[in-house]
């Protein structure tokens, strides 16, 4: 097995002493950063394909081709611009490149030559491939080219084999998911969706289901309710199938890139729309024919587009967490540039979160009332809900006080129409069972109240109000940095944090997180916040990335530790490089994470 | 190929990594049988710090690597301030076709004693992609007498060239797999280090050392 012979290599010396690693991972193989496609284009011309790892890059002026021994005009794009002290800029690509060869022969052997280096920690020898026209084959050539060593006059050409080991990039045993047959993979995915199900990430998705299905609640046969829901599922799942495009086009990260202010305004506006129809004012608002496009009704063909939609902005604007599975399958599709494998990894894992969506929207849908006042009342239910959703949304771009306003016009003023309601009853009759409604009410309008003063007197911590109660988390409190986290939104403030703690000699939390990010507030609330957690993390330095705004800002710290979004946990040691070992991508739990700790002092 | 970008991304993402327990073992390369004496004792290779130093460290390099050379001053640095490093220069010239004049240039002139004029005049250029007549230019500025360089070079290419053909057969056998690499006590360290990063490293070795 090739792994087995890389390992070999490293293992070989050790001649009279012990050689050890002095960092687990070690370097990477040429061949593992800088991986070459080749295909033939339309008009007969070869071309090249390099996906590069993050971190790396490739040198433009290093790539060249020869055919015979007779160089061929290789066509390149233009570089990003690196500062050479030297040369002033130099061209480099970073995550892909790609060059061709026009009008090459039907047979033969073209080598290829390309060069590059990791970003300020190692540069590797020119590593040539050998493409084999007939067939576009790709096989290893280095050391049958032409060599800087081996034109010298000094006669020190090292052995052909110089680098063999850098050939042996083939990692014999299967582990991600990704490899393997496709159907188990697919299978794979699937499983891991349904499992991602149960997590908080879903829960927005539960209101805007039911509120959908609400709608045509009159009506709602099995059949109805399973087409509503299989067509809301099967869009999310295609949003997902989507995102591993949008990855191995852009290598980035769709769902984030999304949460710009005109996205989300744009889908809490559609929530509101609906909550609106939910309240019964829907069609005094808006024309007919808007109205048959966005309010789904009953029998209308309209309906089944209305839940494809839904669940199509829902999956990529209303729950933008970021899990291993989807990281794991995102990183594939951005770096092999395998479009399809990933992607249909990633619908399978859309089709496993909608499993318990789909399920949902089928039965409970038959078990909701038929009709009457019951059914009146559940569709303003869920229309309160959806306002909460749409304001929670808005929450990511929106000033906080004016956030806290929202809230607090949406409590009481649901407070005092709750109220309004119990005394416009045909017969006002004050019964036991309005006692709690009365409550209900009064509690609602005084919390709104409660949270207005606060809004006008500049402080707002929404849920921390019922923080005392347990009720709900404790959120926003990061913006101070009180749980000791330093917060950094760009890069030179992350290099000064950095730079202070390498100073310390500490090592150091990374914790990319944003507003948005539901996963990132319950694991502050539970694994950051869990006493032996915190015990553990005295001696480090705690830095939170806040990547609330997908800026060029946010982007160049992700890009620079190949996060994916958040939430990534990642460890350096005191010498500021990552320990990878110790990284955590996706929800966690407080072993594993003490694992991590441990891990990350050992590196 | 691409099945195996996925297992390390998977790998990194769930955090396994391995800690290998070597034995001991020889390496034979291309028939050249790669000895402990002939990385730590090679009488051609030029050595700097402290000779009776209790920790030896290991540098393989190319003139033509930006990242050699930002390393290159915190090593520098602290085989100075530690007083008991010695450092051992192995001139790698794998990157570019001038990298093999630097290094021709450098061990040529070992041959006037002032290796260390040179080899720092190379690695003081920074970037990549150094010309051939930067290089020579440098080297000149160093102070080196050049007719005697280029005398030397020519008079002993067999020692010059085999010298640099054990520093690529150790490489290799060692399994670096670019520039710089470092080997610091027991230690394997293929990438550049800050002057933390050696300070650490450093007494890591020396506590291994010790048991």
């Amino acid at each position: 097995m090739a792994y087995a012979r890389a390992i070999r290599f490293v293992t070989l010396f050790l001649l009279a002493f012990w050689l050890v690693p002095a960092f687990a991972a070690g370097p990477k193989l040429a061949d593992q950063v800088f991986r070459l496609g080749v295909t033939l284009g339309e008009d007969e011309e070869l071309d090249f394909n390099w996906s590069i790892e993050p971190g790396y890059y490739l040198y433009r002026d290093k790539l060249a081709a020869s055919l015979g021994g007779k160089p061929l005009k290789l066509t390149t794009a233009q570089g990003e611009l690196k500062d050479d002290p030297n040369f002033g800029p130099t061209e480099v690509y970073h995550r892909e490149a790609s060059a061709y060869i026009e009008a090459v022969p039907a047979k033969g052997e073209v080598l290829v030559t390309f060069q590059g280096c990791g970003e300020n920690t190692i540069c590797y020898p020119p590593v040539t491939k050998a493409i084999d026209l007939a067939t576009l084959a790709v096989s290893d050539a280095t050391g049958r080219a032409e060599r800087p060593h081996d034109s010298s006059s000094a006669e020190t050409g090292g052995p052909s084999g110089f680098h063999a080991a850098g050939a042996a990039s083939d990692n014999g045993a299967d582990a991600s998911g990704l490899d393997g047959s496709y159907i188990s993979t697919l299978l794979t995915f699937f499983g891991f969706g349904f499992l991602l199900a149960f997590t908080p990430c879903m829960f927005p998705m539960l209101p805007i289901l039911s509120g959908m299905l609400t709608q045509s609640a009159g009506r709602l046969s099995l059949a109805r309710g399973f087409a509503l829901s299989a067509s809301y599922v099967l869009a999310m799942a295609s949003a997902y199938g989507v995102l591993g495009i949008f990855a191995a086009w852009f290598g980035g990260n769709l769902q984030a890139a999304l949460q710009t202010p005109v996205a989300v305004t744009l889908m809490s506006a559609v929530f509101v729309v609906l909550a609106l129809s939910m309240f019964g004012l829907y069609e005094l608002q808006l024309p007919q024919s808007l109205n048959a496009k966005l309010v789904p009704r009953n029998g209308e063909s309209g309906s089944i587009g209305g839940a494809a939609l839904l669940g199509f902005t829902s999956a990529l604007i209303v729950g933008p967490c970021v899990t291993p599975p989807l990281a794991a399958a995102l990183v594939y599709v951005a770096q092999t540039g395998n479009a399809l494998r990933g992607s249909s990894a990633l619908f399978m894992l859309g089709l496993g979160m909608g499993l318990p969506l789909l399920l949902l929207g089928t039965f409970g849908a038959t078990v909701l009332p038929k009709s009457g006042a019951w059914l009146f009342r559940i569709k303003q239910v869920f229309g309160v809900i959806l306002i909460g959703v749409a304001l929670w949304m808005m929450s990511r771009i929106l000033p906080l006080p004016l956030i806290a306003t929202g809230w607090s016009v949406l409590a009481a003023g649901t407070g005092a129409w709750i109220a309004l309601i119990a005394v416009n009853q045909p017969e006002p009759v004050w019964r036991l069972r309005q006692v709690p409604v009365v409550a209900a009410s009064a509690a609602l309008v005084v919390y709104g109240l409660f949270l207005a003063g606060g809004a006008i007197a500049g402080w707002y911590e929404p849920l921390r109000s019922l923080a005392w109660a347990g009720i709900a988390p404790s959120v926003g409190t990061w913006h101070q940095g009180e749980d000791g986290f330093q917060i950094v939104t760009n890069e030179t403030d992350l290099d000064e944090a950095i730079a202070a703690g390498r100073a310390e000699g500490r090592p150091i939390l990374v914790d990319f997180s944003a507003d948005w990010c539901t996963e990132c507030r319950l694991m502050e609330r539970t694994v950051l916040a869990d006493e032996i957690v915190r015990r553990r993390l005295n001696g480090v330095r705690l830095i939170r990335a806040d990547v609330t705004r997908y800026d060029a800002q946010s982007r160049n710290i992700m890009r620079r530790f190949a996060v994916v979004g958040p939430p990534t946990l990642i460890f350096l040691n005191p010498m500021g490089t990552e320990v990878e070992s110790a990284r955590t991508v996706g929800a966690t739990v407080a072993d594993d994470f003490l694992a991590k700790i441990a891990a990350a002092e050992r590196g | 190929m691409n099945d195996s970008v996925s297992r390390n991304t998977f790998l990194r993402l769930a955090g396994g990594a391995a800690v290998l327990l070597l034995t001991k073992t020889f390496a034979r390369s291309a028939g050249n049988e790669v000895t402990r004496d002939m990385i730590l004792a090679d009488p051609e290779a030029p050595i700097g710090g402290n000779p009776d130093g209790d920790l030896a460290i290991v540098d393989f390099f190319d003139y033509n690597c930006p990242f050699c050379k930002k390393s290159a001053t915190h090593l520098e640095r602290l085989v100075k301030t530690d007083g008991r490093i010695k450092l051992i220069y192995k001139d790698w010239p794998i990157l570019t076709e001038t990298s093999i004049v630097g290094a021709q240039l450098a061990l040529g002139a070992k041959y006037q004693g002032k290796y260390l004029e040179a080899h720092r005049a190379l690695m003081n250029i920074p970037g990549y992609g150094i010309s051939r007549e930067q290089m020579i230019d440098a080297v000149r500025k160093s102070g080196i007498d050049l007719a005697r360089l280029d005398a030397d070079v020519q008079s002993n290419a067999d020692a010059i060239g085999g010298l640099i053909k054990r520093n690529l057969t150790i490489a290799e056998a060692i399994g670096l797999q670019g520039t710089p690499g470092f080997l610091i006590g027991p230690y394997k360290v293929n990438e550049a280090l800050t002057y933390e990063g050696f300070q650490h490293v450093v007494a890591d070795a020396r506590a291994r050392q010790r048991n």
